[in-house]
């Protein structure tokens, strides 16, 4: 009986001065120090060991040592007086650096958690259209003076054999603009044509030309060499970027959900004028 | 009293295997990560507590046996092709503590390959401009040649002017494409690929729309033991020889 006793105690003791919360002599293995029982962890520190000096811990000099052990002690000690200081309440730039820690903690389930494929797979097809390679064009643009209106042909066999012809392009002053270069991804060709111009484009075939187009600079016709619409990417091809999304969305609902709750939880008093 | 003796002697039994496991871990927990595969009887220890976490917080990307997945871009965990640092244990653990891309402040995050096909390929760096379709099929031929495929050689000559200038690409693969394992880039001129089986469409596919997979961070959410833990195992399915080296 007497030996269980003894072994209780042993136990009791092992675990009463090797517990967290009540050491107050032993510093736990996966830290350097403790500051006033504020931990300064290892991981930190052999992290700062490699980018002070590039060297690993059996590596390091004795000097590096305890350089880096006086940086990182120096650094709690200043961080514990700021919290006696209430620095945050004053200094910008901690309150932002607070605002990103709290944000991402709050984030972190979205980040670790591994979706189900069935969640992905609902995810994209509730969002299918962002899910779509980019369109690509070889257009060229052909532009003509006013007076030409009525000499182009209006059926779109003919203007095409019009506009196909160089003598004919050349006796109706018709020139190609350059706005294009070759093949171009549609928001290039957007941008190297313009909103109407490439509305008009984007409907062509190939071989198609467009009907005549009057804008200020005068009469477009647009002559289609390649069209390749947009095509959706399958599940697969999409997943990584799925994921991505998927994970960005679920961290701005928690953001939210986080916000919301200390909002709720919180006493928030307004002056008078500003209610 | 014999139920007694028992008793006593099961109890000390298991003092002494629970003394014995938390001596090890504190062991663990202070000796330098890099030299600790030449600690045959700490290693073993580790990798033994390391599979089961590895199961449990690892495998749902990298695969059960750690060999990733190219069709969603999860490194293979087991060929010793190391896209960040070059596989000490030291590095291993950095990448368990603070992921990549993870948002956590002290992350990998250097390396994003930017969406070439989209008006902004990389909303972080407006410096770098989208390409044409043209100029993406050279460069696709530029990396073939890299990889010592048949390539088309006027394609080839224009991708390499594109890779090394305002492509920008060097910037993170260098000029040999040869990657760089200090901010994540991976080598373009070997037969290991991330994303992919290496064909033109999947290059055309990263090119065009870009890559960012994420890592998560684990250092809020698993002690330091079991980081240590998960470090030496992904260490010793990359190293075989490791363990039965014991060295």
């Amino acid at each position: 009986m007497a030996a269980g006793v003894l072994i209780g105690l042993i136990l009791a003791g092992y675990s009463l001065f090797t517990a967290r919360s009540a050491s107050t002599l032993i510093v736990p293995a996966e830290d350097v120090a403790l500051v006033n029982q504020q931990p300064v962890s290892r991981a930190d520190y052999l992290a700062l060991l490699q980018t002070l000096y590039g060297v690993d811990l059996s590596h390091a000099t004795q000097e590096q040592r305890h350089k880096v052990l006086d940086d990182m002690i120096r650094e709690e000690l200043f961080v514990q007086r700021g919290k006696e200081l209430d620095v945050a309440s004053t200094d910008p730039d901690v309150r932002s650096a607070l605002v990103n820690a709290v944000e991402l903690e709050i984030a972190e389930n979205a980040i670790t958690s591994q979706p189900s494929e069935a969640a992905l797979r609902q995810f994209f097809e509730t969002h299918q259209d962002r899910y779509v390679s980019e369109g690509v064009m070889r257009v060229r643009d052909l532009v003509f003076p006013a007076s030409a209106l009525g000499e182009l042909p209006h059926d779109p066999a003919a203007l095409k054999r019009a506009v196909d012809d160089a003598p004919t392009l050349a006796h109706l002053n018709g020139r190609d603009s350059g706005k294009t270069k070759g093949e171009e991804f549609y928001f290039a060709a957007k941008i190297h044509l313009g909103d109407e111009l490439f509305a008009a484009a984007r409907d062509l075939g190939n071989g198609e030309v467009s009907r005549p187009i009057q804008l200020s600079d005068g009469i477009h016709v647009l002559d289609m060499e390649q069209n390749r619409h947009p095509v959706p990417f399958g599940f697969a091809a999409a997943r990584p970027q799925v994921l991505s999304d998927y994970r960005n969305q679920a961290v701005d609902k928690l953001k939210l959900s986080g916000e919301s709750f200390l909002r709720k939880r919180a006493n928030v008093l307004i002056a008078d004028d500003l209610r | 009293m014999r139920f007694l003796v028992v008793l006593i002697m099961a109890s000390l039994l298991v003092a002494a295997v629970f003394a014995a496991d938390s001596y090890a871990a504190r062991q663990l927990l202070r000796a330098d990560p890099d030299a600790l595969p030449g600690d045959a009887m700490l290693l073993r220890f580790a990798v033994r507590r390391g599979e089961p976490l590895f199961e449990a917080r690892c495998a749902a990307c990298h695969g059960a046996f750690g060999t990733g997945d190219s069709v969603n871009g999860v490194p293979d965990l087991t060929d010793n092709d190391w896209l960040y640092g070059t596989g000490r244990p030291a590095e291993i653990e950095k990448v368990i503590d603070y992921g990549i891309r993870s948002r956590n402040p002290k992350a990998w995050n250097l390396a994003i390959m930017p969406a070439y096909a989209r008006p902004q390929p990389n909303p972080g760096d407006k410096n770098i401009q989208p390409l044409t379709p043209g100029e993406i099929g050279d460069v696709i031929e530029f990396l073939m040649r890299q990889q010592g495929r048949p390539a088309d050689a006027a394609a080839v000559s224009r991708g390499a002017a594109l890779f090394t200038g305002h492509g920008g690409c060097y910037d993170c693969h260098s000029l040999d494409a040869k990657g760089d394992s200090a901010i994540g880039a991976p080598n373009l001129s070997d037969a290991i690929t991330l994303y992919g089986d290496g064909s033109r469409g999947a290059l055309y596919m990263s090119i065009a729309y870009g890559r960012q997979g994420v890592c998560p961070a684990w250092i809020t959410r698993a002690s330091a033991a079991s980081i240590r833990e998960l470090a030496l195992y992904v260490y010793s399915i990359s190293h075989p020889g490791t363990m039965q080296n014991g060295s």
